[in-house]
């Protein structure tokens, strides 16, 4: 019959074109889909190394201040068909996480991944995920956390969005606190769940960040933080700076800046320079303070001491420069000593001293700028990065035979102006002055911590005599001279040695220094000691505000209320 | 039936899996399995109840009956569906399933097997009374009976796969009947039209039609060429032997509607060319042993039937090969006896069974000389051994 013949080749020719395609797609084609099957079921994913926690001391434990917190990434399926149950869901539960507008990410043509939500809690998330809303899914990260609010921000820094460290040890350790990441790579489901199915699966495993100790005192730091914020608001000061080492192995005991930030809300500030950290990050002139690196190098090479005298007219001219001592009065003009030129910072008393480095009391020469460079960067180590674990600056000390108005500059070098180093550069070094000659990398890291033992890092410190241990003494000597009237005040405690230099800078504008002293830094440095004993801490504090004229008065006063702080808060005892 | 078993014993955890994560549903791993072994059971039942049980001079009989139950099943789950009750179990906004607690019916599915033992008789009457061809006593109760069904299918239950199987039941059947050469292709060419311009006028169709130029010229994946992009994924992956039992891939969550309408492409990819290529052997196989059978039966209303059965499971065989291989847009239609779905495999076993048991007499009339019991007994056999290994 024809008809059902009609109907055999309908058979006949649907099953031969439907055996044609799939030969086709199957065997011809059948690379192509094949990688393009990869492409859609291969999951690359990151195994996220744990980030290191970070601890400070306190009472002589490790303490937990940076930790991590699980945190979930919300992602969606824009395509899907419910998307008013995700958006309502989303806004119910997770508003202030949303990153983007939900509806232009709906509108997107062609999308079907995007993270809409990032940091959610795991409350919030585990409320999404009880929405049971289809074409939501969650990636968990850690997020960092910083319990102690602003406390150290200079020091601590922060963890940006892409998981990278900035500013502080997170910046600086960042290698050391995040780990490697490892990879997994397999076939996976819809939902992105790893099958076991596929041979080429790789799985390496992540390697987890060190936990990193710090050498800063959890109380320490906060009380100085405290009393520097006060401090700061009392005067005409906007910004303040300090730290407090231990001069005779270099550990950093407390690092602050004022005002600081919160960095877990680093986001919010609104300017970046909150961020720095000004003890290692910024060069500037201590000013006076580099007097005790002048009066050192000229006692240590044997060409003046304490008691040297000579003539003081209140000023001296150098290369055609009239350069004044900032204190006229009467009774210091004409024959003094060292002791009582450090003591009044004159100006002409260092720049003696540097004439007397070049063996020449009248003038200053190629010499005694060549012994004074030869201090000042290669034995204190000015001008140069300390090695401390932190994001430091190295500043620059002028070279002593190039360059324009050499004598001049090196006269002003002796009090601390015409060089730039930092606040960790002066405070090592002076730790040389006064620690008996002793030049120690400085630290804020005690080590990392391994299974509740603290290692110390690997890396080179350095301990080196640069000074001999009497030129240290006579130093102390009158640097504790320098401020023995706080004692006649009540400042100063009986029982303890307690020596200070202060610095005011001029500050350079439009490229010459400001002799109008509208804007002036005030520094201070000092030490604390038991009575005739080894320093046991040495704080120095810088305090600046923009069109502020500061002088180490100022500073000198904040270091009157550190050193007090110090002395109780470690219940260093007095020696009577 | 056993390979669809495998594949969904296979496929099932995976499936429930992808439900469970996606819609919070609490599917058990072999829930699908033994929901298909179910359905494989009563399908069986089915088949050897229309085989052996159930002459088809009693189910002749009450053709007209049958239709009319069918065709007032289908009314009522559009009603309660409508009244929004809980009876009608809709998905993704069609609402083609009774929800009978632990189970679901689709009416659909009654309705064509209703219609072919329907229109079986129906022909086979005109013919005796030779009014075939003549508007009055053919074509309009011919039409008002197909409309209805038509309407119910496409239009109320919004199941195109379904009415294309309807219409290539009737089509089949009216050629077979001896409706005039000029009529036929005129009424084909109408129905065509009318298709054509109902797909043109929905943009739910429209963007399959386009999804699937879209597949075709390659142009970019869009989220309507997922489906067949998919489909031909899992095909393409499978090679020339396939990725194995339980290594599929695709049937993760990648391909909507794995066990059911897809469930062609995850053999495509579990067994590969070689597997579909048995596949598509077996079923060629039925389809024109089924034209053999309705060549050698004389009775016009047993040919017809058979002719219906014939058209009815063509239809569903290539519309849904040809969708999962982009050759046809989706229209969302089983593969017969091996897609997930026990209302379609319950009663494509039970034509089945009847066609085998027409193909029976057939046999006896045409070799007579014949020993009738052992002829019966390798049939018997020979039909279900071929049925399980599909």
């Amino acid at each position: 019959m024809p008809r059902i013949n009609v109907l055999k080749n309908v058979v006949l020719v649907a099953l031969a074109i439907i055996m044609v395609r799939l030969f086709f797609i199957q065997i011809v084609e059948h690379d192509a889909w094949v990688a393009k099957a990869n492409e859609q079921h291969t999951l690359l994913e990151n195994i996220v190394a744990r980030r290191g926690e970070i601890y400070m001391m306190d009472d002589g434990e490790p303490v937990p201040v940076v930790l991590n917190q699980a945190v979930y990434s919300v992602i969606i399926d824009p395509a899907v068909t419910d998307k008013e149950g995700i958006k309502a869901s989303l806004e119910k539960n997770a508003k202030q996480y949303v990153t983007a507008d939900i509806d232009e990410v709906f509108a997107t043509e062609g999308l079907r991944y995007y993270i809409i939500a990032r940091n959610v809690p795991h409350s919030t998330a585990t409320k999404i995920a009880e929405d049971g809303v289809e074409g939501v899914w969650f990636q968990k990260s850690n997020q960092r956390v910083y319990p102690e609010g602003e406390l150290a921000s200079g020091v601590l820094g922060f963890v940006n969005a892409d998981g990278l460290g900035q500013y502080g040890v997170e910046g600086s350790l960042n290698d050391l606190l995040a780990g490697k990441d490892g990879l997994l790579k397999t076939i996976s489901d819809i939902n992105n769940v790893a099958l076991s199915i596929g041979n080429d699966n790789v799985k390496i495993p992540a390697e987890d960040g060190k936990d990193v100790v710090l050498s800063i005192d959890r109380g320490l730091e906060r009380g100085m933080e405290e009393l520097m914020a006060a401090n700061v608001n009392s005067t005409a000061a906007t910004n303040a700076a300090a730290l407090v080492m231990d001069p005779n192995t270099g550990e950093v005991l407390a690092m602050a800046n004022v005002p600081t930030y919160n960095p877990g809300n680093y986001g919010n500030v609104k300017d970046a320079s909150a961020y720095i950290n000004y003890v290692t990050e910024v060069p500037y002139e201590p000013a006076s303070i580099c007097k005790s690196f002048a009066f050192s190098a000229a006692i240590n090479e044997g060409k003046m001491n304490a008691d040297t005298t000579y003539y003081n007219e209140g000023y001296t001219v150098v290369d055609g420069w009239r350069i004044q001592n900032a204190e006229q009065r009467a009774m210091l003009l004409g024959n003094i000593t060292m002791r009582t030129a450090l003591a009044w910072s004159l100006n002409t008393g260092s720049i003696q001293a540097l004439r007397l480095l070049g063996d020449d009391p009248n003038s200053i020469n190629q010499t005694g700028r060549e012994r004074l460079y030869d201090y000042y960067y290669n034995k204190f180590r000015l001008g140069q990065a300390t090695g401390i674990e932190l994001i430091e600056a190295e500043g620059y000390i002028p070279d002593p035979n190039e360059g324009y108005g050499r004598d001049s500059t090196y006269a002003n070098m002796t009090f601390g102006q015409n060089l730039g180093i930092t606040m960790i550069q002066t405070a090592t070094a002076w730790s040389a002055v006064v620690n008996g000659g002793y030049w120690h990398t400085p630290t804020v890291v005690k080590g990392t911590l391994e299974n509740g033992e603290i290692v110390p890092l690997e890396g080179e410190k350095v301990s080196e005599q640069i000074l001999s241990e009497s030129t240290s003494t006579m130093m102390r000597e009158m640097l504790i001279n320098n401020r023995s009237y706080k004692i006649t005040y009540g400042i100063d405690r009986p029982g303890y040695d307690i020596g200070g230099k202060s610095g005011t800078a001029q500050t350079v504008v439009d490229g010459a220094y400001d002799n109008t002293m509208s804007q002036m830094v005030g520094s201070y440095i000092g030490f604390i000691a038991p009575a005739a004993q080894k320093p046991k801490y040495v704080i120095m504090i810088k305090m600046w505000g923009e069109g502020q004229a500061l002088s180490g008065g100022e500073a000198g006063g904040l270091f009157d209320i550190l050193s007090n702080y110090v002395i109780d808060y470690l219940q260093l005892k007095p020696r009577l | 039936m056993a390979a669809g078993l495998i594949v969904i014993y296979a496929i099932g955890p995976m499936r429930a899996n992808v439900l469970n994560s996606t819609y919070g549903t609490d599917y058990g791993s072999n829930d699908f399995f033994f929901g298909q072994l179910r359905s494989v059971i009563l399908s069986l039942v089915a088949f050897f109840a229309a085989f052996k049980l159930i002459p088809y001079k009693y189910v002749k009989r009450f053709a007209k009956p049958i239709l009319i139950v069918s065709l007032l099943l289908s009314v009522l789950l559009w009603i309660l569906a409508n009244t929004g009750s809980s009876l009608a179990k809709c998905e993704l906004g069609e609402c083609r399933w009774f929800n009978l607690g632990g189970f679901s019916f689709q009416p659909a599915e009654a309705l064509k097997i209703a219609l072919v033992i329907y229109l079986a008789d129906f022909l086979a009457r005109k013919k005796e009374e030779n009014v075939i061809g003549k508007w009055k006593e053919f074509w309009l109760p011919l039409l008002i009976v197909c409309g209805i069904s038509l309407f119910l299918v496409v239009i109320a239950q919004g199941d195109l796969g379904t009415g294309v199987a309807i219409i290539s039941i009737i089509f089949g059947m009216l050629l077979i009947a001896g409706v005039p050469a000029k009529q036929y292709l005129l009424m084909l060419a109408i129905v065509l039209a009318v298709a054509v311009g109902s797909v043109a006028t929905s943009s739910h169709r429209m963007e399959r039609v386009y999804a699937w130029l879209d597949t075709l010229s390659g142009a970019a994946s869009s989220d309507s060429t997922y489906h067949i992009e998919n489909a031909m994924l899992a095909i393409g992956t499978g090679g020339f032997f396939g990725v194995g039992v339980g290594n599929s891939v695709q049937a993760t969550g990648y391909l909507p509607e794995s066990i059911n309408d897809s469930v062609f492409a995850i053999m495509g990819e579990t067994f590969g060319f070689l597997g579909l290529f048995a596949i598509i052997a077996v079923f060629g196989a039925m389809l024109l042993r089924m034209l053999k059978v309705a060549d050698h039966t004389t009775a016009q209303d047993e040919r017809l039937l058979v002719v219906g059965v014939f058209a009815w499971t063509l239809a569903q065989v290539v519309v849904n090969i040809m969708a999962m291989t982009g050759l046809v847009p989706v229209t969302g239609i089983t593969l017969p006896l091996l897609s997930y779905g026990g209302t379609s495999m319950i009663f494509i076993a039970f034509a089945i069974g009847l066609v085998l048991q027409l193909s029976c007499y057939t046999s006896r009339e045409v070799n007579k000389n014949e020993d009738i019991s052992s002829r019966r007994g390798i049939r018997g056999t020979h039909h279900s051994s071929r049925r399980r290994s599909a």
